[in-house]
């Protein structure tokens, strides 16, 4: 089994590098110009790839890749024609300049998302194209630059198979880091991001870093991929990289599939060379493009790979199969929970004695919304080991002082304080290295990932270097993402869905997803989980089942919880201290039995009022 | 003196058009949370009808007025029912890309259909320019300048008015605010979406019918105006028709001016640096409309 998966992480990370190598293949079969094509084709391979994790993992649209390709052709040619510079040197430079191209880019731009951003890059673009206009002396304006051919190791390459042999090795190392960094945790994280951006803060991932890296990398691959093919051109204008190119460079991803490499791979390779077969008509080749990408939208979103890999299951499994894939919906008999969950782990963290700092406490929290005071001065104190309740009626500002405390809305005035920590204006990301993590009242686990991957996010080493230190230990089978695969399962094993662990998580009922969420908050061995009703939704044996899978945390892993219910019974059977908050307010707080006795609090839910004196 | 208020009248004039663009453009965001890439690529089809209509078929101008809006709106009905309803339980992102393809498969169409680079539409008024006399100096007014800054804006406000006070723009204001809301009271989504679509694209139409003149028909025409729009839109706020004309307005100033007394680099570069300046420093707009806390 393991042996399998090692054999298949490298395959994924190797594969689509293979598949440019097999263009050298096809070059011995064609003549100088089937040559020059097949480079251009390889380098549209790696600009597909990388716009694959772009558009289809971090689901940025851009519109700047022609900008991009500016960079790196102009870049490299300028380097080797101005500065000497030797011309593989060169391009690894116009990488570098793709990649500050693209930070500079994505710095203000993710920002925003959606059309917003689009309209970023098409500014990016634009102004790269007037830059490349206007700055005549350098860039030779419109008429635009002679690039010399290219060179390696002293020797000028004037064969075109010569030529194509160095895309093709350059292109195929670009190839496999990429694949490396999307196969491995920084893809599953802009796949976490982009699926749900609320749990993946929670979790540590920081969403801006993130897509910025997502552009700096792909806009670098993208220069890489341009500064390759410029002496290719002889002749680099402004033209050569308009809008246009953009627009029809986006095509790529989505004609090929945006849920792996692949996409890109297939996308760009066929859509390069196809122009070259439709030369009889090749005056409509842009309309056939447009049509051919619509199309694909509405008929087939999984692009080609989608098509090729249900023509492949199809034959392989027989129709059958195809329609009815191992993951389908796991609804009903979700309810078993494993009887020892953290047995186990043989690990009991004891419950904090009285002389440990409180868990969390709050002092004098105050959030304001407009003429609302949502928040009025709340302190509240939550002992390490307790389960603390807070109830409350619509509008008592529960999920405000809530998001305050999880750093979502950060208060106007107060102190809040976990184990003694000051965290009042640390980000949200910041939460899980002081091990405090959360569940949410509307599930947010990862839809894409398998529910493995989604509690490795919840490890929360997700800071944007680990996350590529991470890339490159799954890549080689590391130490490291061995021991995160283990202490996942046995989260999940704890929880009592590790018999799901490979199912991607949309695929799950609400039920199992609540679990994997509760999976997620512990296997970072938090000391303190912030449950956002967690029985809301939830039927009454199912709300039963969660009483106890929390008590057993409470008690076998040590770990302190704050729960914010409507459910008053599941509060009162659950907590060892009950808090009600009102109109902003905290009204009563101690034992549960006797808070909800309290005529206080009686008054706030059945608005019986106070025997008069 | 003379000089400067000539380059305001051109810029207002621009300006009216872009505004007239961006109304259409939020007209159908507003209603179907769409942002319509396509929207230039409307306004091209727009200028290229007016082409047809004047010079190919020699029909009274008045006609293009009439006929264009109709038309263009009927296109972009059927683009919404053939293309856009299929995809309205996809992700926005996906919707966005879809749009952004079929501006581009309107002007390549416009290409393949008509082989000349561009294409000229005459004036639809005619008549010796205005002189006002200011102190020394001479303006020089075309009356082309007073019919279209007039015409759009008075369009523009039509529109505004409709979006406001008609039952059509109720119902589209109710989908904008809720989308389920809207269907329990007895809005049907297909009809207020095709509604929203035609609104949109007659608006597109006529703008494209005012462009014509003095942009000429190409499918460079459908770049340049949907990045106007979209700009006029994102100064004025992007949900707010008022916002759009006067972001519209603003827009068509400071190319003009930039134009004149700058260089004409900076007049392609100066639209993007108004976006930028508003997305980065007041990304809610100039001129936002109120909204509601989300709960």
């Amino acid at each position: 089994m393991f042996d399998r998966l090692r054999r298949n992480r490298a395959f994924r990370n190797l594969a689509p590098a293979a598949t440019v190598v097999l263009a050298l293949l096809a070059g011995l079969a064609v003549d100088g110009y089937g040559q020059f094509v097949l480079s251009l084709t390889v380098s549209a391979i790696v600009i597909g790839a990388a716009l694959t994790m772009l558009v289809g993992y971090a689901r940025c649209i851009t519109l700047a890749t022609g900008a991009m390709m500016a960079l790196g052709a102009y870049g490299s040619t300028l380097l080797v024609i101005k500065l000497g510079v030797p011309y593989l040197l060169a391009v690894l430079c116009a990488g570098i300049i793709g990649g500050i191209g693209g930070f500079l880019l994505a710095v203000p731009g993710v920002r925003f998302r959606g059309h917003n951003l689009a309209m970023v890059t098409l500014v990016f673009q634009a102004v790269v194209v007037i830059l490349l206009r206007e700055w005549r002396d350098v860039t030779g304006g419109a008429e635009g630059l002679n690039v010399p051919p290219p060179t390696a190791f002293g020797m000028t390459l004037t064969d075109d198979y010569a030529v194509l042999v160095l895309n093709v090795v350059v292109c195929a190392l670009v190839l496999i880091s990429l694949a490396v960094l999307v196969n491995g945790a920084f893809g599953k994280n802009l796949r976490a991001v982009t699926g749900n951006e609320v749990g993946a803060r929670a979790f540590g991932i920081n969403v801006e870093r993130h897509l910025i890296a997502a552009f700096v990398a792909s806009s670098a691959i993208i220069a890489v991929a341009a500064a390759l093919n410029a002496p290719r051109y002889r002749i680099i204008d402004p033209d050569s990289y308009g809008v246009i190119v953009s627009i029809f460079t986006l095509s790529y991803p989505i004609v090929g599939g945006m849920q792996s490499i692949w996409g890109g791979v297939l996308g760009g390779g066929i859509l390069r060379i196809l122009p070259e077969l439709l030369r009889p008509v090749a005056d409509f080749i842009e309309l056939f493009f447009c049509i051919l990408v619509i199309a694909t939208i509405m008929f087939f979103p999984g692009g080609i790979v989608e098509l090729l890999s249900r023509a492949l299951r199809l034959n392989r499994e027989g129709a059958a199969a195809a329609a009815g894939p191992e993951e389908t919906r796991l609804a009903g008999p979700a309810e078993t929970v494993s009887p020892s969950p953290a047995a186990s782990s043989g690990s009991t963290v004891a419950p904090g004695g009285a002389s440990a700092p409180a868990a969390l406490i709050t002092q004098r929290v105050r959030k304001r919304y407009g003429a609302l005071q949502a928040v009025d001065d709340v302190s509240i104190e939550v002992a390490a080991g307790s389960l603390h309740g807070l109830m409350g009626p619509n509008g008592a500002g529960k999920t405000t002082l809530f998001n305050a405390i999880s750093g979502f809305t950060p208060a106007d005035s107060g102190r809040i304080e976990c184990f003694g920590e000051d965290i009042t204006a640390a980000p949200v990301e910041a939460r899980i290295a002081i091990g405090v993590t959360r569940s949410f009242q509307h599930v947010a686990v990862f839809p894409k990932l398998t529910c493995l991957d989604n509690v490795i996010i919840g490890l929360g080493a997700n800071g944007i270097w680990d996350t590529f230190a991470r890339s490159f230990d799954e890549s080689v089978n590391g130490r490291r993402s061995a021991k995160e695969r283990e202490a996942a399962r046995w989260a999940l094993a704890a929880i009592g869905i590790d018999g799901k662990a490979e199912a991607p998580a949309g695929t799950l009922s609400l039920g199992d997803q609540r679990r994997l969420e509760m999976a997620r908050a512990i296997v970072s061995r938090p000391r303190l989980i912030f449950l956002d009703e967690p029985v809301s939704g939830v039927g009454h044996q199912e709300a039963e089942l969660l009483k106890e899978l929390l008590q057993r945390i409470n008690t076998d892993l040590g770990v302190t919880m704050l729960i914010v219910e409507h459910n008053i019974k599941f509060l009162v059977d659950v907590c060892d201290t009950l808090s009600v908050m009102s109109s902003g307010r905290i009204v009563a707080e101690g034992k549960p039995g006797d808070v909800i006795a309290r005529p206080e609090v009686r008054e706030v839910y059945f608005g019986e009022k106070k025997a008069a004196p | 003196m003379a000089e400067f208020l000539m380059v305001i009248i051109g810029g207002l004039k621009i300006g009216a058009i872009y505004a007239l663009a961006a109304i259409g453009l939020i007209v159908i965001h507003k209603a179907t949370k769409t942002v319509n890439f396509a929207h230039g690529g409307l306004v091209m089809l727009g200028a290229f009808a007016a082409y047809l209509i004047v010079v190919e078929l020699n029909w009274p101008y008045w006609l293009a007025y009439v006929l264009i809006p109709i038309l263009i709106g009927i296109v972009a009905t059927l683009l919404e029912i053939t293309i856009l309803r299929p995809l309205r339980r996809a992700d926005l992102f996906i919707v966005i890309v879809a749009t952004i393809f079929l501006g581009i498969a309107l002007s390549e169409t416009f290409r393949l259909a008509q082989n000349t680079e561009m294409l000229a539409v005459p004036a639809a008024i005619k008549g010796p320019p205005m002189m006002l006399e200011l102190g020394e100096d001479l303006i020089i007014i075309t009356r082309e300048q007073i019919w279209v800054c007039l015409g759009a804006l008075t369009v523009g406000v039509i529109g505004l008015l409709i979006f406001r006070y008609a039952p059509a723009g109720r119902s589209m204001r109710a989908m904008a605010a809720n989308v389920r809301g809207a269907q329990l009271c007895g809005y049907s989504v297909n009809r207020v979406y095709a509604i929203a679509w035609f609104v949109g694209g007659a608006l597109a139409g006529l703008a494209g019918v005012f462009a014509a003149p003095s942009h000429g028909v190409s499918p460079e025409l459908a770049i340049s105006v949907i990045t106007a729009a979209f700009v006029a839109a994102v100064i004025g706020g992007f949900d707010s028709l008022l916002g759009a004309i006067i972001g519209g307005l603003l827009l068509g100033l400071a190319e003009t001016l930039s134009a004149a007394y700058v260089s004409s680099a900076m007049k392609s570069a100066v639209s993007f640096l108004l976006l930028f300046v508003v997305l980065l420093w007041r990304p809610e707009g100039l001129f936002p409309e109120a909204k509601g806390r989300d709960v």
